[in-house]
C-alpha cells in the first residue's frame, strides 16, 4: 500500500501510540481488501459506542487511548449507548452496566467525540456532503450515509471506527470507489408505500433478496427524509445493503442509467401487493395478541415523527401496565419539550428515552423484572431482530395500530 | 528430533516460542472462545475443550462477526490469550483483534505448516522477519 510522508509517520510512532496502532489497523486492513492507498475522511459514526457492543475488553481499549493522548481528528458522534444517560435508573438497567458506560462515554468524549448517542447522526451536525469519505458505523446510518447523503462509507465496526476516528483516514476500497456503487438489482415498486413503516415493509422484503447487493428502486422518487431511514434500515437488516438508488431522487441516481452505471440489472424484482403481504407476515411472528410493551422510533424517531406520536395521544391513554417507549435523540426530546410535545406524551402514559435503543440495551434485565415478553412496533427493523436478540414476540404494523395497542393491550 | 523452518507474511511484529496447538477448521472468536479460560468452546470442534492460553495457535483462518476483535482482545487482556497466530490467510477479525492486542501473527506460510506441525512441537516465532522455527516433540 502507498502511504504518504504523515501516515508513514504515524506508521512509524511519531505521533503517539494510539495514532500508531489506529494506522496499523487500517493497514492490514487495506491489505487485506487491496487497498492501494488511504483516503481522507470528514466524519466518522461510531459503532462500539454501546457498552453491551464493546463489552468490557472494547471498554478498556479507548480509555487506554484516551490515556495515551488520543485525539479524533474529524467530526465524530458517538452511535446509540446501553442506557438513558439522564435517567438510567428509571427504567431498571442495571448499575454496573450503568457505570461502565459512563465510563466509556467519557473515554470518547475525552479524545473529541460528540455524545449525541444516536443512530441517526444527520439529525445532527454530523452531515457530511456529497462524494465526502467518512467512516461511519450502524448499519441504518451507515446506508443513510451513502444513499440518500451520497457520502461514500463502508461497514465500519467498533476497532475500525474507532482506527478512522485516531487518523482521519480509511483504506481506499468497497464503497469508496465508484465502480462498487453501481446499481445491481432493479425493484419496480408497484404497491407504493403510504407511510414510514410500509417503507420500511418494502426494504425487509427487497433486503432479503438482494444479500449485499445495490438495488435501485423505480416508482417510489416521491419518498421523505423519515421514510428513506426506515427504507434503508430494513435493507440493512434482512439483508447486508450499505447503498440503495431511487432513481429521481437520490443524488447518484438522476436517471436509470446513471443509478445502474451504464450497465444492465443483474435481476429484476417487482413490489406488489402479494410481496408486501409476504413480507409483514414474516415480520408478524406473535403467537397471540397479548401486548405488555410499545416500542416506536427504530432508528430514532425525528421532531416530525414525535409530532404525530404527540397528536395520538392527545385523545388516547396507555393501559396500566403497558410500557410504551419513544425513542428519540436527546437534541429531539429538548425540542419537543419546548413544543409540548412531551407534557402530551408523557401525561399519556408513555416515556421519551433518549442515547439508547432496545437492541443496544441490556433487556434481557429490563424484560426479567418488568415481565415483559411481546413488544409492538413500526419498525421493520425492530421487528426483525427483537426476536433473535431478546426472545420478544413482536407485533408489526402502523404508528396507529402501535398506539391503539397500548391503550387496549391487544393487537388487532 | 528434527528442525523445520517456514517462512511467512509478517500480519503483527513480535518474537516469542512456545508450544503448538494446531487445527485444521477456522476459529470463531465471538462466541466460539472463552475469554476467561482461553477454551475453545464451539460444539464440535477439533479443539473444543482445549485452551490457546500461552500456546502457539496454528489455524487456517478466523470466522464470524466483527465483535471477534474486541473478544481476541478481551481474552489476552485476561491473560488467556495465545503467545502467536499462524494462518494460512488471515482475515480482518483476527487480524484488527491481535494487532490491538499486540498478539505477533504470520500468515501465507511456505510451505503450509498446517499438516506438520503437531500438537506439543515446540515453535519459535520471529515475525518481525516472518520467520518459524519448529523442533518436532
Amino acid at each position: 500500500m502507498e502511504l504518504n510522508q504523515e501516515q508513514k509517520e504515524m506508521l512509524e510512532g511519531k505521533h503517539g501510540d494510539p495514532k500508531k496502532k489506529a494506522m496499523e489497523i487500517l493497514v492490514q486492513l487495506g491489505e487485506i481488501y487491496g487497498a492501494k492507498r488511504m483516503v481522507p475522511i470528514t466524519s466518522v459514526h461510531m459503532a462500539g459506542s454501546s457498552v453491551v457492543v464493546a463489552g468490557k475488553a472494547g471498554t478498556k481499549l479507548v480509555e487506554q487511548m484516551a490515556a495515551q493522548g488520543g485525539e479524533f481528528v474529524p467530526v465524530t458522534t458517538l452511535n446509540s449507548g446501553a442506557c438513558d444517560m439522564a435517567s438510567p435508573g428509571v427504567i431498571g438497567f442495571p448499575e454496573d452496566l450503568v457505570k461502565m458506560q459512563e465510563r466509556l462515554t467519557n473515554a470518547y468524549c475525552e479524545m473529541g467525540a460528540i455524545s449525541y448517542h444516536s443512530c441517526t447522526p444527520y439529525y445532527s451536525d454530523n452531515v457530511p456532503k456529497p462524494g465526502a469519505h467518512v467512516a461511519w458505523g450502524e448499519s441504518s446510518a451507515i446506508i443513510f450515509a451513502n444513499s440518500v447523503l451520497g457520502a461514500r462509507t463502508n461497514r465500519e465496526g467498533g476497532p475500525t471506527g474507532l482506527a478512522a476516528a485516531l487518523t482521519g483516514y480509511v483504506p481506499e476500497y468497497g464503497f469508496h470507489l465508484d465502480e462498487n456503487r453501481r446499481g445491481q438489482v432493479l425493484v419496480k415498486v408497484e404497491e407504493v408505500p403510504t407511510d414510514i413503516n410500509e417503507f420500511g415493509t418494502l426494504g425487509y422484503y427487497v433486503g432479503q433478496i438482494c444479500g449485499d447487493r445495490v438495488p435501485v428502486f423505480l416508482g417510489i422518487e416521491k419518498a421523505k427524509m423519515d421514510e428513506l431511514k426506515m427504507l434503508g434500515a430494513a435493507l440493512a437488516s434482512s439483508g447486508a445493503c450499505a447503498l440503495f438508488h431511487i432513481v429521481g431522487l437520490t443524488p447518484e441516481a438522476p436517471t436509470l442509467e446513471a443509478a445502474m452505471g451504464g450497465l444492465e440489472p443483474e435481476q429484476e424484482v417487482i413490489y406488489g401487493l402479494e410481496q408486501k403481504r409476504e413480507a409483514m407476515a414474516k415480520l408478524n411472528k406473535a403467537p397471540n395478541d397479548h401486548v405488555d410493551m410499545v416500542v416506536i422510533g427504530c432508528p430514532h424517531a425525528s421532531i416530525s415523527e414525535l409530532q404525530a406520536i404527540a397528536e395520538l395521544f392527545k385523545t388516547r391513554r396507555v393501559k396500566k401496565g403497558i410500557q410504551v417507549w419513544i425513542l428519540t435523540p436527546v437534541t429531539t426530546k429538548a425540542l419537543a419539550e419546548r413544543m409540548g410535545l412531551v407534557k402530551i406524551i408523557e401525561e399519556a402514559g408513555a416515556q421519551i428515552v433518549c442515547d439508547t435503543c432496545i437492541i443496544l440495551a441490556p433487556m434481557k434485565e429490563v424484560m426479567a423484572k418488568d415481565g415483559l415478553s411481546s413488544v409492538s412496533t413500526n419498525s421493520a427493523k425492530l421487528a426483525h431482530y427483537a426476536p433473535g436478540q431478546w426472545g420478544f414476540n413482536v407485533h408489526y404494523g402502523s404508528l396507529e395500530r402501535c398506539i391503539e395497542s397500548a391503550v387496549t393491550g391487544r393487537w388487532k | 528430533m528434527s528442525t523445520l523452518t517456514f517462512t511467512g507474511k509478517r500480519i503483527v511484529g513480535g518474537k516469542v516460542e512456545g508450544e503448538a496447538l494446531v487445527c485444521s477448521e477456522p476459529i470463531c472468536f465471538l462466541g466460539g472462545v472463552d475469554v476467561n479460560t482461553g477454551m475453545i468452546t464451539e460444539k464440535g470442534h477439533q479443539l473444543e475443550g482445549k485452551s490457546m492460553k500461552d500456546k502457539i495457535l496454528v489455524f487456517p483462518t478466523g470466522k464470524g462477526s466483527t465483535g471477534g476483535s474486541y473478544l481476541i482482545y478481551e481474552t489476552a487482556s485476561n491473560g488467556m490469550g495465545p503467545l502467536a497466530m499462524l494462518n494460512r490467510k488471515v482475515e480482518v477479525v483476527t487480524a484488527i483483534g491481535c494487532i490491538i492486542a499486540e498478539i505477533p501473527v504470520i500468515d501465507r506460510i511456505e510451505p503450509d505448516p498446517i499438516d506438520v506441525i503437531k500438537d506439543g512441537d515446540y515453535v519459535i516465532v520471529d515475525a518481525d522477519q516472518g520467520t518459524i522455527t519448529v523442533i518436532q516433540k
